[in-house]
Formats: structure tokens, sequence, C-alpha cells
């Protein structure tokens, strides 16, 4: 052994693939000891120069190539898109229509929520939980299997409204499904709140204040449980929140606890707003004419996905092709808050971290390399890291 | 939360002693024209007045070539401010700083000649603006003075220097394709 060996600070690269998960990350954390001091991120992996391709490509076309910006939350691109170029198009959805918007929006939360739930899970060595919440989760993908013929890109709209109806037979459906998935919710309460093996991992884990959070830009659920009030189905309803408001849900702790409560306690809030749009929906038509041509002009267009804000910046030129369109993902602006909050804390608890905001799991990474005192370098797994976070809280 | 006209109008007081210029695109919006040398100034402002936060940067390559495009035409209106206000009367950037309060979103503006392509960065005051920089570098070739990382966030280790995907004259190797299906080319 060395004699008196100097504290010195290791880079721990993570990154920056994952085969089973969905964006590729890369991430490099200095660490003190077993203390992480501070985080390095790059993306790119999967960077597919889609805000270029959709210039060059009709709006028609743009609707399916945006709603393949992410495979988990696939209707909100596609509505913000649809959404953004109605509006400079000049052009009203019917009501009914904007209702399946929101109906499948929700849909597509309670089944973000319920795959998130289960990797967190995963990544705590809770295998258990991950089993349940994904078998769950396999009623709403079912559902939206039902109504749009598809479990991931659903394709539910369409420029100037959406392209399948509900009727009474998918309805009563849906409405099992959410009786079966609230009572399975009541079950991930009480485990997210009172398993302690469980709250070893979360409690008091990646904390981050109502300041912290603000400052930050954080966004969505990784905000509200942090107590910030931002939810743009509420400050900024679109679609179909007008007549069918939801409940802003928070925490106050801020902890990855918080997190936790907070995406459970949205599910109940999902299985509520759907029996309600589902008990009052609108008649009528879920389609208009649109043209093909939008006339000159700029919008921007915000919804709330699964993850946050998710923002779009629309310029048209007149033609039936888009000047640019800037689209900017929840995770972007979450990835500020593990920079934020993972300093002091133990490597042993960055799985849980990287997890904890939702990120399109850009963390779940390959391999990690770890430099020891002795300079030989020793490679991990994100697996050995994930193991090695759960040995050491065993 | 306060309603979204009184926020902008609250905006727009922070910004005023920068303001250029103002526009209402659309409801529950405000585009504020600054000078690339008020940039700062002007979020700094705004992140002290605790007015939103921001949620996005967008960087725009407004092309120059041929007749005056809408936005030149108004651009060539502001040739009477001091200093031309960042005009850029040959085409050339925008940069966009999208700061959201609920429903309401105030713009900055940032007009950029081609030929001086810089614009300074906001991290000193808002660190997490950073991945937005990173992009827009990379991505329109606008440098960013005194950004804290200009590495690559997206492109490749490898992407060639000087190329820029998001600048107009760019046009994806693949491109061709997407043209061929439309039954027409771009190029």
């Amino acid at each position: 052994m060395i004699q008196n060996p100097k504290p010195q600070k290791f880079i721990v690269p993570i990154g920056p693939q994952h085969p089973a998960l969905k964006e590729p990350g890369h991430f490099e954390f200095t660490v003190d000891g077993e203390i992480v001091t501070s985080v390095a991120i790059r993306l790119g992996y999967v960077h597919r120069g889609i805000e270029k391709a959709a210039e060059e490509r009709n709006y028609v076309q743009d609707l399916y190539l945006l709603e393949r910006v992410c495979g988990i939350c696939s209707h909100i691109h596609a509505t913000a898109y649809a959404l953004g170029v109605e509006k400079l198009a000049g052009i009203t959805v019917p009501p009914r229509a904007q209702a399946i918007r929101e109906l499948v929006a929700e849909l597509e939360r309670v089944h973000s929520h319920l795959l998130w739930l289960g990797v967190a899970a995963h990544e705590a060595g809770f295998d258990t939980l991950f089993m349940y919440s994904w078998r769950d989760r396999e009623t709403v993908m079912d559902i939206l299997e039902r109504l749009s013929g598809n479990r991931v890109n659903y394709s539910a709209n369409v420029l100037g409204g959406v392209k399948f109806n509900v009727d009474a037979a998918q309805a009563d459906a849906i409405r099992r499904g959410m009786d079966f998935l609230e009572e399975r919710t009541h079950h991930y309460y009480n485990i997210v709140t009172a398993e302690e093996t469980f709250l070893r991992r979360t409690r008091g884990v990646g904390t981050m204040s109502a300041d912290q959070a603000e400052a930050l830009g954080t966004l969505g659920p990784t905000a509200r449980a942090s107590g910030v009030q931002r939810d743009l189905r509420i400050d900024s309803p679109y679609a179909a929140y007008t007549e069918f408001p939801v409940q802003i849900v928070t925490a106050s702790a801020g902890d990855l606890e918080a997190r936790f409560v907070v995406h459970v306690n949205e599910l109940f809030e999902s299985y509520r707003v759907i029996r309600v749009i589902l008990d009052n929906f609108p008649p009528g038509e879920i389609e208009v004419r649109m043209p093909r041509r939008i006339p000159e002009g700029e919008t921007i267009s915000r919804v709330e996905a699964p993850r946050g804000e998710l923002f779009y910046f629309i310029k048209s030129n007149g033609t039936d092709q888009p000047e640019r369109i800037k689209i900017r993902t929840p995770s972007l602006s979450n990835w500020a808050s593990v920079s934020a909050t993972a300093p002091g804390h133990k490597l042993a608890d960055m799985p849980m971290i990287l997890v904890g905001i939702d990120p399109c799991f850009s963390c779940s990474d390959r391999s990690v390399s770890i430099l020891p005192h002795d300079r030989q370098s020793k490679l991990w797994t994100w697996e050995d890291l994930r193991q090695y976070g759960i040995e050491y809280y065993r | 939360m306060m309603d979204t006209e009184t926020a902008l109008a609250q905006g727009s007081n922070v910004v005023a002693p920068w303001t250029v210029v103002t526009q209402t695109p659309e409801q529950g919006r405000l585009d504020v024209v600054v000078r690339p040398t008020d940039l700062l100034p002007a979020v700094r402002a705004l992140t002290e007045a605790h007015w939103g936060y921001l949620s996005a940067i967008t960087g725009l390559d407004v092309p120059g070539a041929g007749q005056p495009t809408p936005e030149e035409k108004q651009w060539e209106r502001l040739d009477g401010v001091p200093e031309h206000a960042g005009t850029v009367p040959m085409g050339g950037f925008e940069v966009l700083y999208h700061f959201c309060h609920g429903a309401a979103v105030l713009t900055l503006r940032v007009r950029l000649p081609r030929t001086q392509a810089a614009v300074v960065s906001i991290c000193s005051v808002i660190p997490t603006a950073t991945v937005f920089e990173r992009e827009l570098i990379e991505m329109l070739g606008i440098e960013v003075t005194e950004t804290p990382n200009s590495d690559h966030l997206l492109l490749p280790d490898d992407w060639p220097s000087g190329v820029y995907p998001l600048r107009k004259e760019f046009h994806a190797p693949d491109a061709g394709s997407a043209a061929g299906e439309q039954g027409g080319s771009h190029q």
C-alpha cells in the first residue's frame, strides 16, 4: 500500500449506451472517494437531426417524423406539433378531437409513469415492484393498442384533428382498465411511502429545494416534487384541458421519495380525468380539413409531457414545408437538476438520482470505468454500478 | 399565479431599458428585440426579477440571398435606431431566448449579421443555459463568447469543423432521398 496517500479525485465515466433503454447519454462523475463532486453530461448518441429533417419535409410528413422523437411520449410530441401548425393555419379543431387528444395524452402519461416506476424500482434493486408495475402497465398498452392499433406510436393525431374515434365498447374497456390500475396504484402508493428498505434509497436522496428547482428551470414531476407549481395543463390549458381540467399534484420534500409520491399521485389524477372525459365526451366531428400550405408566421406550442414542459417553436414560410422547427424536450432541461443535486451524494446513489428525473433513460448506460488509487483501471458495466448501489445499501 | 397579460406587462417593464422594439406575435407572447450588447443585462434583469425561467434558446438562420425576406424588410425599418440594433440587411442569424412564466412567453430576440455571428454567453446569469448554447454553437456555428463549455453536445466528436447542420446551406446527405419521395429536388 502507498504510504500517506494523497486524496485524489477520479472521473467515473458512465455511458454512452444501454441496449434496453431508449436514449443513451454519457456522464462523467468526478468522485472524491465515495462522494460525487461534479457531473458532466454529453448527449447526442441518438441525435438523428430531426429538426433539420423537418425543414426538408412537408407538414404532413413532419407529423409522423416528430411523433418519433420519443418512443415513450410519442403522442405528446405529435400533439404539440399539431396544435402549433393548426394555430399557424388558423384552424379550429372540433372539441371531440381535442378531447380524444387529451384522453390519449393521459393514457400515455399512465403508461409512462408506470414505466418509470418500474425502472426506478429496478435501479433500486426492487425487481418485484419492477415486474408488477410493468405487468400492470400492459393494461394501458392494451387499451392504446385497442384504440389505435399500436402500442407505442399510436398516431392519434392528424393535422386538423384525430384519426380514430372512441366508441362505447372501447370506453368501457378503458374504464375497466382504469379501475384495475387504480386499485394497483393504491398498492404502489403504500410501497413507495411505507416500504422501509425502499425508503432508505429514496428518502432524503437527491433533495432539491423549490428555489433550486425554480432557478434550474426544472420541469414536470421533478419540479412539482420540490413544491414548484408548474404544470402547463393548468397554467396554459391546451387541447381539451379547459373543459376537462386536471388538479396539480405537488409534494414539498423535493427528494426522491417526493418524486415517487408525485408520479403515483399523478396516476390517480390521470385515472380520474380519463373517466371524466369518457363520461362527458363532446359529440361531433373529429377532423377538419387542413390547408397544404401554411401561412407565414411563428408560433410557440407548449404542452405538458409526462416528464414536463415540451416546447415547440414552429416558423412557417408560406410553403408546405416549415422554415424551422425547434424542439426542447423536458429531459434536456431536467439534466441540470442532476448536475445540481448529485454532488455530495455517494456514487451508489447515482443510479437512483439519474433515474429520479425520469430521463429518457439516457442515464442507464453500458460501461463504467473506475480509476483507483493505483491508477489501474477497472471496467464496470452499468449493471455493476447498479449492483454496487444495491449491495451498498443492503 | 398572476394572469398572463399582467405577467407580460411586468416582463416588458423589466426589459424596457434595453428594448429596441416589441411585438406580440400571438396571444400570451411578447417578443422583445434587444441589441447583442444588451442581451446580458436584459437576461440578468429578468432573472433578478424572478420573471419565469429560461425555457429554450432557438437559433434561426435567416437567409439574405435574393429578395429581402419580410423579416429583413422589418429589420430595415429599424435602421434609424442607433448602432443599427443588430440589423442584418444581408441575412444572418437570429437567436431567441424564450422565457416562460405560466402561460406567458417573453422572447428576447437578438439579431446577428452573418459576418459577425457572435453573442455573449448568458451562463454567468443562468448556468443551465449551457446545453442550449452548446447546441447553438455546433448546430448553427454561432460563436458564444465566454461560454463555459463549447464541446459538442449532440454532434459526433469527429464531425467536420465548420459544418453546421442547421444552417440553410447545409443539406443532409440523405436529403435527396427524402426529396425523391416528394418527387422533387431541393438542390
